[in-house]
């Protein structure tokens, strides 16, 4: 019992670090990425050395990464504003609704292969070898991906609340862009995921990863179409560029536009944690989460070779192969954020009711089709 | 009346995605050129580098000197006249020295916050006592009557200018010439292009 | 039917073959230019006497073998004058060039750039670089001529109009002309300073920067400045004025030009009244000699005076300045009789000097004496029975509405005793120290309003700059005084009171208010050379 409850707190902290480290990070990353992409610079200049005698600059600037903690520190700093008229306990809890259900969704995250405790040095142990079997996930549950959609879509409360609770007719329309937003693409992303179970024929996302062993199996070659649907909408549910529009930072404003300080930094953050968990996501369903191809139980079968490798490496390598795969999402989802212009808002409905979701259910009905006659090739008439 | 014109589009413009991806080609392609290829970037990093400005750059302001130190400045306020941001203050006064100079400014206040920046100053003074040509910027200030320059600050940047007044001198008449002489046009390479007879 | 046939006193004459007319025997210039013919000339002046010595003005008249000064012409019926001729442009042109010989063409740092006749000529006729080569004769560069005024004998052009108005308007010939050919030199003659008191006149007419004045000198340049059409409030005299300012600052008075009350003169104490409104002026309301807010100034002389009523109302001094306008005057004279009715009115003059003479300055100092007098319709008492009044302990409240109340020693002990001394005055002076309550007031340069001179003659004051601090006009501040007091004399302008006072007063009656004229940038008004 204890043991149990301890490897869950180890696996809770190894994936929280990651996602939220990964969510700094990609504050950074954003503005450093997006200034490389226009020939800029991007922020460098945050240090954690005073300067040399003679010397402008501090040392010790990690190429800018110390700018997430500055900024974590600026923020956490300034004044907490509340606007006059604001109703206080629905403005202070909005932050908080937006960020822990992107938080608390992570738990069925698999971020490594199943651990066969007792028998790490072995190459490709036998279940009978185990003394237990550690599944790296949080929460083993069979309607995962349910309950990813359940308390995902509690965010859309934050969001309402953030722009009615600040008694400010922008923040309100923000408000409003954004909880319509989000339940329009949510309603994609289900579907899209209707395909995957079709073809998985599971909800549970280790399950759904270890259906993933080749690459033939993945979820991109087996659901390019709702991979491509899945990553748009996904990319609407975070709020980002091309549909930045709830937010849409300086000009059309947003939901979060009264809010200040540590509670906007909540809001920034949760956007970045929402960026790693689709990452996540797309990892898990389509690019065979941990999966990395070629690498089996015994080792690594390339080019003809067999480099065979213990237990306890396999897993590192698979939980390595799993963060970078989120992380070239992430990567992809900035690249995007800086490639394209935002759409108008009534492009915006139209793309998603009009593209995303015929395409998305017409994607189920020919999977299921699919599925369905290569079942009929396998069982007896 | 306006026309209204409907681009058509096909399926393929209209699916968005290869044009998403052709842009996201073109962004991603910068971002490895300038992270790990031969990098591209324009950004000059300020108080290390600096742009190297064109010679006839207009930065502060400077009031010359003449041979004796004293401002040449003779505060006939022409470039407060002609100055469209009426940005320079001039109190004139005596010199009461016993010199041929009788006026000079006691005071020469420009509002470098006001200041536009547009040289006129320069092109109006007939002594050539106001110049721009210190290559500096305008400092920083952190109070409103910090922005004004006075005479102190723009002589303390100000050199010798040993250029002939008009009129001042007993000689002049020797580089002067009146305008109906014989003049001569040089081109920009220094070449005779023109010879004009006088009249 | 023809000018000339309509009025016989007319003769006509054509310049340029354009047909002309003007008075029989008048100067040819005058005509010219009345008619608006260009024409370039120094010496001559309208005020002056002619003595046809620069030879700027020289034209063609048919019959006469040479070129005739147009000054020294009289138009005769019949004449034929070319003024545009190749050869009247020609000695036009060389008559400049000549004059501009020694001229130093220092115009930068000359105080008559911008409004200097040379100046103008020069580039209305000739506009052409020099052809001397020889150096230019050196004179005096600095010459202290007199008190006010400094001669730059190089820029000097020899037109003499000043040596001509020191003799034939000031009556004191203190310039003279010494040496001969291109050495002449304007100077005084040994053992005279240039001192008389219309010396500045002759600054005004130099056609060049030759005669500054000390205090003008340097100060401004003449094309910054704003010109606003007012009357000198020197003296009882009423001369026409314009306020010459820049930057709400006054830099000069100078007389208008070719009016009949003052010709083109003005005296040199009529031109330095203009100092006292940038000096020691009184800018924020005082309540026992702490600064205060209007309101509460207003409240505290409005309480006192709003509790007298009835009999004790006699014991209400109300002291008019014989230096405030028509405008002031009536409102005041109509809050002592009509609203406060039985309080005393006084009239506070300076006394008559010694000053005044038989060209311009009146004996009495006091701009608006008759003015103050007729809007009081005769209800004023002098200055010597308030003294009187006060010692004899008849008053309880004193408000003066004046800097000129000057009372005895022994009077000002008494205002000790009154229950309220409140003034309003625009500088600190003996009264203001001993008021209760001081309410800043304007000067003239800062108020629209009409004074009515000795003679009788109303004109018009217009404001050129806006008063320092909190202060106001008198006629203002009696408004709002009224207002507290509750009574209804609602004035929003000073034309209004002006409209009601020539209805009411006998004397004003034929007044006019003139034009309301915003000032005129000098340097678009051309050369006042």
């Amino acid at each position: 019992m204890f043991a149990i409850i301890v490897a869950a707190l180890i696996k809770l902290v190894i994936l929280l670090a990651f996602a939220i480290s990964l969510a700094a990070v990609l504050t950074w990353m954003e503005r450093r990425q997006s200034a490389m992409m226009q020939d800029r610079i991007g922020p460098e200049r945050a240090n954690l050395l005073p300067p040399r005698p003679g010397q402008v600059l501090g040392r010790l600037r990690l190429f800018g990464l110390v700018h997430p903690i500055a900024d974590a520190l600026k923020l956490a700093a300034k004044e907490d504003f509340v606007p006059p008229k604001a109703h206080r306990v629905l403005y202070a809890i909005a932050p908080i609704l937006t960020l822990v259900p992107v938080l608390l969704v992570f738990a069925v995250i698999p971020f490594g292969p199943p651990v066969c405790m007792g028998a790490l040095g072995a190459k490709a142990p036998d279940l009978a070898q185990c003394t237990r079997v550690e599944l790296l996930q949080v929460a083993h549950l069979d309607i995962g991906l349910l309950f990813v959609f359940a308390i995902a879509s509690l965010s859309a409360y934050g969001a309402a609340l953030a722009g009615w609770a600040s008694n400010s007719s922008y923040g309100l329309l923000g408000g409003m862009r954004a909880t319509a937003q989000m339940f329009s693409y949510e309603i994609t992303m289900g579907m899209t995921v209707m395909g995957a179970f079709l073809v998985y024929g599971t909800l549970e996302p280790m399950a759904i990863v270890q259906k993933q062993a080749t690459f033939s199996q993945w979820g991109i070659v087996l659901q390019p179409l709702g991979f491509i649907l899945f990553f748009v909408a996904a990319i609407a549910e975070t709020k980002r560029a091309p549909f930045d529009l709830p937010e849409g930072e300086s000009e059309i404003l947003g939901f979060f536009v009264e809010y200040s300080g540590a509670r906007f930094m909540m809001f920034y953050l949760g956007e970045f944690v929402e960026i790693v968990f689709a990452g996540c996501m797309i990892t898990t369903i389509f690019l065979g989460g941990w999966q990395l191809p070629g690498l089996m139980a015994d080792g690594l079968h390339w080019f003809g070779t067999v480099f065979s490798m213990p237990h306890w490496l396999v897993v590192l390598v698979q939980m390595a192969t799993f963060m970078a795969k989120v992380f070239l999402c992430c990567f992809l989802q900035l690249a995007i954020r800086w490639s394209v212009p935002r759409m108008r808002y009534d492009q915006l409905m139209k793309l998603g009711w009009k593209g995303l979701l015929p395409a998305s259910i017409l994607n189920v009905v020919i999977t299921a089709g699919v599925v369905l006659w290569s079942q009929a090739q396998v069982l007896p008439r | 009346m306006a026309k209204v014109v409907s681009i058509k589009r096909g399926l393929w413009e209209q699916l968005y995605l290869p044009e998403l991806v052709r842009g996201v080609g073109i962004t991603l392609k910068h971002f490895f050129v300038n992270t790990f290829g031969s990098k591209e970037i324009v950004t000059v990093r300020y108080p290390e580098e600096k742009r190297e400005y064109p010679p006839r750059f207009r930065g502060v302001h400077r009031l010359m000197k003449r041979e004796d130190g004293s401002v040449r400045c003779v505060a006939c306020m022409m470039c407060s006249t002609i100055c469209p941001a009426q940005c320079i203050y001039i109190v004139a006064g005596e010199r009461g020295d016993g010199t041929a100079i009788e006026k000079v400014p006691v005071s020469f206040d420009i509002d470098e916050l006001i200041c536009v920046v547009c040289g006129m100053c320069v092109e109006a003074c007939p002594c050539d006592a106001i110049r721009m040509d210190t290559g500096r910027h305008y400092p920083p200030v952190d109070r409103r009557d910090q922005a004004f320059m006075q005479k102190e600050d723009l002589l303390a940047a100000g050199g010798p200018n040993v250029a002939v007044q008009g009129g001042a001198g007993p000689d002049w008449r020797e580089s002067y010439r009146p305008l109906g002489s014989d003049r001569q046009i040089y081109d920009r390479e220094g070449k005779l292009a023109k010879q004009i007879k006088g009249s | 039917m023809t000018d000339t046939e309509k009025n016989p006193e007319l003769a006509s004459f054509t310049v340029d073959g354009k047909p002309l007319s003007a008075p029989k025997g008048s100067n040819l210039l005058d005509a010219m230019v009345a008619h608006g013919i260009e024409i370039s000339y120094f010496c001559y002046h309208p005020g002056l006497s002619v003595v046809a010595q620069c030879r700027q003005c020289l034209v063609e008249i048919k019959g006469q073998p040479k070129l005739a000064p147009a000054c020294q012409s009289i138009v005769m019926p019949g004449m034929e004058v070319i003024s545009s001729s190749e050869k009247v442009l020609a000695a036009r042109r060389q008559m400049l060039e000549f004059t501009l010989v020694n001229h130093p063409i220092d115009c930068p740092i000359c105080d008559k750039a911008g409004e200097c006749a040379l100046q103008r000529q020069y580039m209305d006729w000739d506009a052409k670089g020099s052809r001397i080569d020889h150096a230019k004769v050196r004179k005096g560069k600095k010459v202290d001529l007199g008190p006010r005024i400094v001669l730059d004998q190089e820029r000097c052009i020899l037109c003499t109009r000043c040596v001509r108005f020191c003799a034939e308007i000031a009556k004191s010939p203190q310039l003279t002309i010494s040496q001969r050919g291109n050495h002449s030199l304007l100077t005084t003659p040994p053992g005279h300073r240039l001192d008389n008191p219309y010396s500045l006149n002759t600054v005004d007419i130099c056609p060049v920067g030759a005669l500054t004045d000390k205090d003008f000198r340097f100060q401004v340049r003449v094309w910054n400045l704003s010109a606003t059409l007012s009357v000198c409030n020197g003296c009882a005299s009423g001369c026409l004025c314009e306020i010459h300012h820049f930057r709400n600052k006054i830099y000069r008075l100078v007389p208008r030009r070719l009016v009949d009350v003052n010709l083109n003169w003005m005296c040199d104490y009529g031109r330095s009244t203009y100092k006292a409104q940038a000096s020691d002026r009184l800018t924020l309301p005082r309540v026992e000699g702490k600064d205060a807010s209007f309101e509460d100034a207003l409240a505290r002389a409005a309480g006192k005076l709003g509790s007298l009523e009835g009999e004790a109302r006699a014991g209400i001094g109300l002291v008019l300045g014989a230096d405030l306008a028509n405008e002031d005057a009536f409102v005041a004279t109509r809050l002592g009789l009509e609203f406060l009715a039985g309080a005393q009115l006084y009239l506070a003059a300076e006394p008559d000097t010694s000053e005044g003479d038989a060209i311009l300055r009146s004996a009495d100092p006091n701009p608006n004496r008759r003015g103050v007098s007729a809007c009081a319709r005769g209800k004023l008492r002098s200055a010597a029975d308030l003294a009187r009044d006060l010692s004899e302990g008849k008053l309880r409240v004193l408000y003066v509405l004046s800097d000129k109340l000057h009372l005895p020693p022994e009077a000002l002990e008494k205002l000790r005793g009154l229950e309220l001394v409140a003034v309003q005055a625009s500088h600190p002076g003996e009264l203001v120290k001993r008021a209760n309550v001081v309410l800043p007031a304007c000067v003239w340069e800062e108020v629209d309003g009409t004074v009515t001179s000795a003679a009788g003659r109303t004109s018009r004051m217009r404001a050129a700059v806006t008063p320092p601090g909190a202060a106001k006009p008198h006629w203002e501040i009696l408004v709002r005084l009224a207002r507290r007091l509750g009574l209804t004399l609602d004035y929003a302008t000073p034309r209004a009171i002006f409209d009601a006072l020539r209805v009411e007063v006998e004397e004003l009656k034929g007044a006019e208010w003139g034009k309301d004229l915003p000032p005129q940038l000098l340097r678009f008004a051309g050369s006042r050379g």
